[in-house]
């Protein structure tokens, strides 16, 4: 699996990116490095979650007017920033939701799908293809989540527990369940 | 309703970088700064007069 380098990062880095934060909590313009650096990273994982770019964009401002608002009680506990920024992102996207601002959606490539169909030891085809869309759609979202996250962004559970709030064990026996729970609703869907 | 789309366009990197906008951030970041400060001293501001008036009723 790709390590992601935003996340992953060296200590030296992570001191660097403290200082940033410090920095950015005594004047909001000194924010703006840490802006540019995750800004991207932010906009993908909304964009992927909502069926609109311009939405996508609005929503990534959003939460960076969040971040910066709630920046001063930001305090290196083991969620690096990256996580804690994708909290609130994961948060500004349920707010839009519930406003309908946005419509929620999981953006899949076809490789990924041949992929996940080998995952759940099946043989690919386009029925299964289309069986495995529908089941997507049946599962509850707290474990679509995880099953995105894992499977079609290929985070770490490490990651996925940072976001979610869970510990990394717990976030690998939820995600284990949540495969087990659409295997079992793309069988019935199958049959 | 979840919907669901395959192969999708993906913007790129360049067109992502060209529509980050820092300034407006930290534009909206100062309005709601302003703003709940104002709510804040209207709120005593009120509460100060509504005190007020209803005592100038009952005295």
């Amino acid at each position: 699996m790709a390590v992601n380098l935003l996340y992953h990062q060296s200590t030296f880095r992570l001191e660097d990116e403290m200082s940033l934060i410090e920095i950015a909590k005594k004047d909001p313009r000194q924010f703006a490095p840490l802006y540019k650096k995750y800004h991207e990273a932010i906009f993908r994982y909304v964009y992927k979650r909502v069926d609109d770019e311009e939405a996508a964009y609005d929503i990534t401002s959003c939460v960076f007017v969040k971040a910066l608002a709630s920046l001063a009680k930001y305090e290196f506990r083991g969620v690096p920033f990256s996580s804690w920024l994708f909290r609130i992102a994961k948060s500004e996207l349920y707010q839009s939701f519930r406003d309908k601002k946005a419509q929620r959606t999981v953006s899949l490539d076809s490789v990924t799908i041949v992929q996940f169909i080998d995952e759940l030891n099946e043989d690919f085809s386009e029925e299964q293809r289309i069986t495995l869309l529908n089941s997507l759609k049946l599962l509850k979202d707290n474990q679509l989540q995880l099953i995105e996250m894992r499977f079609f962004e290929k985070r770490s559970f490490k990651e996925i527990g940072e976001i979610v709030g869970l510990t990394e064990n717990n976030a690998k026996v939820k995600t284990f369940r949540a495969l087990v729970k659409l295997k079992e609703i793309f069988n019935r869907t199958k049959a | 309703m979840i919907k669901i789309l395959v192969d999708r366009a993906i913007p790129t990197s360049a067109k992502i970088k060209n529509r980050q906008d820092f300034d407006f951030v930290l534009k909206q970041h100062n309005q709601s700064k302003r703003s709940s400060g104002l709510q804040w001293y209207f709120g005593v501001v009120g509460l100060a007069s509504f005190v007020l008036a209803v005592m100038s009723i009952l005295f």
